[in-house]
C-alpha cells in the first residue's frame, strides 16, 4: 500500500515537473498557429509531422546528431581521464598549492563563454587547431574539467584512507593501491559526473560556433540556433529539432539509468 | 574496454585534427559570413549561383544573427576575418570609425553596377560615414501596419479604410480590442533590444520630434500614444518582452487584431486562414509627416580582408537585378528603387511596402548608435511600465543622448 | 597527473583570464582590441561602472538571483533525492526521467519557458485561472516587479535535476550500516538525517553549493532568450550585462571590468569552500 502511493507521488511529481519537456515535444507536434493560440492547447489539435519532415529535409540530422555524439564522448574521457589524477592528489593531500589549485579551478568556472572565445581562438590559431574538433573537445574540456575535479575529488575523499593503507602495508604500490581499491569504490562517483559531463557537452554551443566554420563538423546545438534568425525565429520546427537532439541522449539515459542507480542505492561500503 | 575505446578516441580524435585541416587551395576562396539560416533564404540562393559560374568560390559560414557582432569582434581581435559579411546597418558607423572595415569608396566609384542614386536614400545612407563609403546596402525592409480585415468588418469598421491617422488608429483599437475573447486591439514591439527602438523611432519622428528634440511636446505625445496603449490594454503587456515576430505569432493566431511588423512576415502568410491586409503606418494628426522605420542588412569587407577586390565583385554581383529580385521571395525588399519585381507574390502587401520604404528613415548613421538606442529602450520601456511618466523618461534619455550628438553631430539632425 | 591537469587549465583558462583581466584597465576599441598592448587607463573602467546607476540594479538582481536560486535548486533537489532514495518500483525510473529537464539547451528552456510564462496565453496564467487561484493575468517576464522571479522559475527548473542527482550520489555513500545501528537506537527518521546523514553529507553538499552558485553566476543564455535583461533591467545580472556592454555597446573595456567582478565573487566562493575541504580533512 505504502508502495503504491510512493509511486503515485514519483508520477505526480514527475509529471508536474516534465511538464515543459512534454511541451517541446508538444509543440513540435502542433501547426504554427497553434503555438500561440490562446487559450493555450496542451494536446495538439492535428498533430502533424511537418516540422520534423521539414528538418529532415533541410538540415542533415545526422551529421549533427553524429558531431554531437563525438564531441561528448570524447570530451567526457579526456575530461575523466585528466580529471581523476588531480581529483585523487586534491583528496589526499594537504598543502597550500592544492588550495590554489583547487581555487583555480572554480574561478576558471565563472568566465561567460563569450568572453572566453576571443582568447581562445587565440590560443588554438597559435597550435593550428583551429575549425578542427579536436579544438572544440579541449575548449569544452576546460569548462568541464573542474567541475569533474572538485566532484570526483569529493569522491574520492569519501574513500576512507585506512582502506588503502591496508593495500599498501599487504605491499601494493601506490598507483595500484588506488586502481585496486579507491577507483572501484568511488565508481558512483565516475558513473554520475561521467554522465553529466557528456550531458554539459552535449549542450555546448559557444565553442563549436566560434572554432569551426565548416557546417560538416558542427555538433547539433548550433544548428539549433540557426532556426533563431535576425527577425523570425522557426520555433515549431526549432522544438521539433530540438526533439530530435534531445530523445536519443533521454533513451541512452533511460537505458543506462538501471545501471547508474543500482550504484547510487548500492549503499557502500561493508 | 576502456583502453579500446581510448584507442578508438585517440584515432579518432587525429581523423578530427586532420581531416578537419582546411586544404591548400581554400586559401584563394572568398570567404563569407552571413545570417542566411533557412534554406529558403535568397541569400543563400546568390551565393549558389555564384559558385555555380565562378572560378573563385564564395565559402560561406552561417553566424546565427544574435551572434553576429560578437564573432565579428572576436575576428577582428584575433585577425582572422572574413572576406565579406552581412552587418546590421545601424552598427556600420560604430564599426567605420573604429577602423574594422575597409573603405570602398573607390571601389564604388568605379563599380558599373552600383549606383548611389538608384537605391533609397535612407538605405545608402546607411553606409556612408564621413564622407566615405564603407558598406553597400543588401537588402531592406520597414514597418507597416497589418490587420484583421475579418475581425475589422466583425466590429463594424470598414476594411477598405484602414486607420490613416493615430486618433484613428487609437479608435480602432478601442473598438477592437475584446476582453472576453481574449483580442487585444493592436501590437508592436517594446522589448530592450534594437527592435524596441526600431518599432519606436517612426512614431516619435511622425510626431514632428527628432532625437534631439526629446523633451519636446511631440515626442511626449508619441510616448504617450504607446503607454496608452499598454495601460488601457489596447495592446498586451508583453510587447515589453516579445520580439517583433512573436507579437506578429500573437495576431496570426488572432490574439490581436492588428500588429506593426515588417515584410519578413509575409513568408509565413501563406496559410493564414483570415483575409489579411497591410497598409503604410497611420501618421500624426495635424503633422503630416510620413516615416517609417528602415531595417536591413548592408555587406561589409572588414578591415584586414585577404580579398577585398574579389569580395567587392560579390558584393557587385549580389547588387545585380538578376539577384536583387529574388529578394521578395524571401519576405524583402531590395534597397534598390528602380527595381520592379516581376509578378510579385503579395502584390498589394508588396506595393504596400515598397510605398513605404520611400519614407523609410536610416537609424543613425552615428558611430554610438548603440548607446543612443540603448537610452531610447529604457525611456520607452520606463513609460511603458509605469515606472516614469513618458516626460520625465524621456527627459532622462535626453540627458544621456544630448551629449552624445553634441560631440558628434548625426546626419540628417 | 596532477601537474598535466594543473598545466593544462592554467593553459586554457589562466590565459584568458588574465587576457580579461588585462583588458579590464585598458582602453579597447575595435581599432586596437587585435593588439595586447593598448592604452592604460587604471581603474576607470571600474569607476565607471560603478557610477552608473544601472550598477547598485544588476548587483541587486545578480544577489537575488544567485542567492534564490542556489537554495530553491538546493532544496528542490534533495527533496527529490531523498525521495527516491526509497526503495519502490520505479523510483529509479522516474529519477532518470527527472533528468530530462538538465538535458534540453537553454535556449529551449527559455522559449518554452517564455510561452509558459506569457501573460495572454501562458499555461501557467492559464491554470491559475483556471483553479480560481488568480482573478487577471500575472505578467511574469513583462512586469519588472516579477521578471527575475519568472527567470528564476526556469533556472530552477533547470538546475534540480542536477542537484538531485549529485545529492543522490552523495546520499548512496552513506553506509546502510550506520543507519541500521542508530534505528536500532531508536533514533527516528528526521533524527536520523540531521544527526547521521546531514554531516556525511556534508562534503558533497559544500562541493554542490559552491558549483551551484558559480553556475549560477554565469546564466546567461536564459535570460537572454527570455527577457533580454529586460524589461528596464528588471532582469539584467552581471552576465547579461557583461555582454551587452561588450557586444552591444562595444564597451569591451567595461565587459572585462564586469566579468573580473565576477571573478571576485566566485573568488570568495571558492575561497570558502576550500577552507571547508581543509576542516573537513582535518577532521
Amino acid at each position: 500500500m505504502r508502495k503504491s502511493l510512493l509511486v503515485a507521488v514519483a508520477a505526480i511529481v514527475s509529471g508536474f515537473y516534465l511538464f515543459p519537456v512534454y511541451w517541446m515535444y508538444a509543440s513540435a507536434l502542433k501547426v504554427s498557429d497553434e503555438l500561440n493560440a490562446n487559450p493555450p492547447t496542451l494536446i495538439p489539435h492535428a498533430p502533424t509531422l511537418t516540422a520534423f519532415r521539414w528538418i529532415f529535409e533541410r538540415e542533415n540530422v545526422a551529421q549533427y546528431l553524429w558531431n554531437s555524439l563525438l564531441l561528448s564522448s570524447s570530451v567526457t574521457v579526456l575530461t575523466l581521464l585528466l580529471a581523476t589524477g588531480a581529483a585523487y592528489s586534491l583528496a589526499r593531500v594537504r598543502s597550500i598549492w592544492m588550495d590554489v589549485m583547487l581555487i583555480g579551478v572554480m574561478l576558471s568556472q565563472v568566465l561567460p563563454p563569450p568572453l572566453l572565445v576571443t582568447p581562445m581562438f587565440v590560443i588554438f590559431r597559435q597550435i593550428d587547431l583551429i575549425n578542427t574538433q579536436l579544438a572544440v573537445i579541449l575548449a569544452t574540456t576546460t569548462k568541464t574539467l573542474p567541475f569533474a575535479v572538485v566532484m570526483l575529488r569529493t569522491s574520492f575523499a569519501q574513500v576512507p584512507i585506512d582502506l588503502e593503507e591496508a593495500a599498501r602495508v599487504d605491499g601494493a604500490s601506490r598507483t595500484l593501491a588506488f586502481l585496486r581499491i579507491t577507483l572501484p569504490l568511488a565508481r558512483v562517483g565516475y558513473i554520475v559526473v561521467g554522465t553529466l559531463v557528456f550531458l554539459l557537452a552535449y549542450g555546448e554551443f559557444v565553442y563549436p560556433v566560434s572554432l569551426l566554420n565548416k557546417k560538416a563538423l558542427q555538433p547539433a546545438t548550433v544548428g539549433l540556433y540557426g532556426f533563431v534568425g535576425a527577425d523570425y525565429s522557426d520555433w515549431g520546427n526549432a522544438m521539433a529539432f530540438a526533439s530530435v537532439f534531445v530523445t536519443p541522449v533521454i533513451v541512452i539515459f533511460m537505458l543506462l539509468q538501471r545501471r547508474i542507480v543500482s550504484g547510487l542505492t548500492a549503499g557502500a561500503l561493508k | 574496454m576502456r583502453r579500446n575505446f581510448l584507442k578508438g578516441t585517440a584515432a579518432l580524435g587525429a581523423l578530427a585534427v586532420l581531416g578537419g585541416r582546411w586544404p591548400a587551395q581554400a586559401a584563394d576562396a572568398i570567404t563569407m559570413w552571413h545570417i542566411f539560416g533557412a534554406e529558403t533564404e535568397p541569400g543563400l540562393k546568390n551565393i549558389k549561383r555564384w559558385n555555380e559560374t565562378q572560378a573563385q568560390q564564395i565559402d560561406q559560414k552561417f553566424v546565427p544573427f544574435g551572434q553576429l557582432s560578437q564573432q565579428l569582434i572576436k575576428g577582428i581581435a584575433t585577425g582572422d576575418v572574413p572576406d565579406l559579411i552581412t552587418i546590421d546597418n545601424p552598427v556600420v558607423a560604430s564599426f567605420a570609425t573604429q577602423d574594422a572595415l575597409e573603405d570602398l569608396s573607390d571601389l564604388v566609384r568605379a563599380s558599373r553596377v552600383i549606383k548611389a542614386d538608384q537605391y533609397y536614400a535612407g538605405s545608402w545612407g546607411t553606409t556612408v560615414w564621413n564622407g566615405k563609403q564603407y558598406a553597400v546596402p543588401g537588402e531592406a525592409n520597414t514597418l507597416a501596419l497589418y490587420y484583421n480585415a475579418d475581425m475589422f468588418k466583425a466590429k463594424g469598421l470598414d476594411p477598405d479604410k484602414p486607420p490613416r491617422t493615430w486618433a484613428e488608429l487609437r479608435h480602432a483599437a478601442e473598438v477592437l480590442t475584446d476582453k472576453e475573447k481574449k483580442v487585444f486591439g493592436t501590437a508592436f514591439c517594446a522589448i530592450q533590444s534594437e527592435e524596441g527602438t526600431f518599432q519606436f523611432l517612426p512614431f516619435l519622428q511622425q510626431s514632428g520630434a527628432n532625437l534631439k528634440t526629446l523633451t519636446s511636446p511631440d515626442a511626449v505625445a508619441a510616448l504617450q500614444l504607446w503607454t496608452d496603449f499598454v495601460t488601457n490594454g489596447l495592446a498586451s503587456r508583453d510587447v515589453l518582452v516579445k520580439r517583433q515576430f512573436e507579437m506578429t505569432s500573437s495576431w496570426l493566431a488572432g490574439g490581436s487584431a492588428m500588429v506593426i511588423s515588417g515584410p519578413w512576415e509575409l513568408q509565413r502568410m501563406k496559410d493564414v486562414k483570415f483575409n489579411w491586409r497591410v497598409a503604410t503606418l497611420p501618421r500624426r494628426e495635424g503633422r503630416d509627416i510620413e516615416a517609417s522605420a528602415l531595417g536591413g542588412y548592408v555587406w561589409g569587407v572588414p578591415k584586414g580582408a585577404r580579398n577585398k577586390e574579389a569580395a567587392f565583385k560579390v558584393i557587385e554581383f549580389m547588387s545585380e537585378p538578376a539577384q536583387m529580385q529574388q529578394a521578395w521571395s524571401g519576405g524583402r525588399l531590395a534597397p534598390v528603387k528602380t527595381l520592379q519585381v516581376e509578378s510579385p507574390a503579395m502584390p498589394e502587401a508588396y506595393a504596400t511596402f515598397k510605398k513605404q520604404m520611400e519614407v523609410a528613415k536610416p537609424r543613425g548613421p552615428h558611430p554610438r548608435w548603440p548607446e543612443i538606442s540603448a537610452a531610447m529602450q529604457t525611456a520607452i520601456q520606463e513609460a511603458l511600465t509605469g515606472r516614469s511618466p513618458p516626460d520625465a523618461a524621456l527627459q532622462k534619455a535626453s540627458r544621456v543622448i544630448n551629449p552624445i550628438l553634441e560631440r558628434t553631430p548625426m546626419v540628417g539632425l | 597527473m596532477v601537474g598535466f591537469t594543473a598545466l593544462y587549465l592554467a593553459f586554457f583558462v589562466g590565459y584568458p583570464v588574465v587576457y580579461n583581466l588585462i583588458m579590464s584597465v585598458q582602453d579597447v576599441t575595435l581599432g586596437n582590441i587585435r593588439y595586447l598592448v593598448r592604452p592604460f587607463v587604471g581603474l576607470d573602467n571600474y569607476a565607471k561602472l560603478i557610477a552608473d546607476p544601472l550598477f547598485t540594479m544588476v548587483l541587486q538582481n545578480t544577489l537575488l538571483f544567485v542567492i534564490g536560486n542556489v537554495a530553491l535548486q538546493f532544496l528542490g533537489g534533495l527533496a527529490l533525492a531523498l525521495f527516491f532514495q526509497q526503495p519502490f518500483p520505479g523510483a529509479s525510473f522516474f529519477r532518470g526521467l527527472i533528468l530530462a529537464g538538465w538535458i534540453l539547451p537553454p535556449l529551449v528552456i527559455g522559449a518554452v519557458w517564455k510561452w509558459l510564462l506569457a501573460s495572454d496565453n501562458g499555461v501557467i496564467n492559464y491554470a491559475l485561472h483556471s483553479l480560481g487561484l488568480t482573478s487577471g493575468p500575472i505578467y511574469w517576464l513583462s512586469d519588472p516587479a516579477t521578471s527575475l522571479i519568472g527567470v528564476t522559475m526556469a533556472n530552477v527548473w533547470f538546475g534540480v535535476p542536477f542537484n538531485m542527482i549529485l545529492l543522490s550520489a552523495g546520499l548512496a555513500g552513506v553506509p546502510r550500516d550506520i543507519y541500521e545501528a542508530a534505528a536500532l537506537d531508536g533514533a527516528g527518521p528526521v533524527r536520523r538525517f540531521f544527526a547521521i546523514t546531514l554531516p556525511l553529507l556534508r562534503p558533497t553538499i559544500y562541493a554542490l553549493l559552491a558549483l551551484s552558485t558559480i553556475y549560477t553566476m554565469r546564466a546567461f543564455d536564459l535570460i537572454w532568450t527570455m527577457t533580454h535583461g529586460g524589461p528596464v533591467d528588471s532582469s539584467n545580472i552581471f552576465p547579461v550585462w557583461a555582454y551587452r556592454l561588450s557586444f552591444e555597446l562595444f564597451d569591451f573595456g567595461g565587459g572585462a571590468a564586469v566579468s573580473t567582478m565576477m571573478l571576485v565573487v566566485v573568488f570568495i566562493v571558492a575561497l570558502i569552500y576550500v577552507r571547508s575541504v581543509r576542516a573537513e580533512q582535518l577532521s
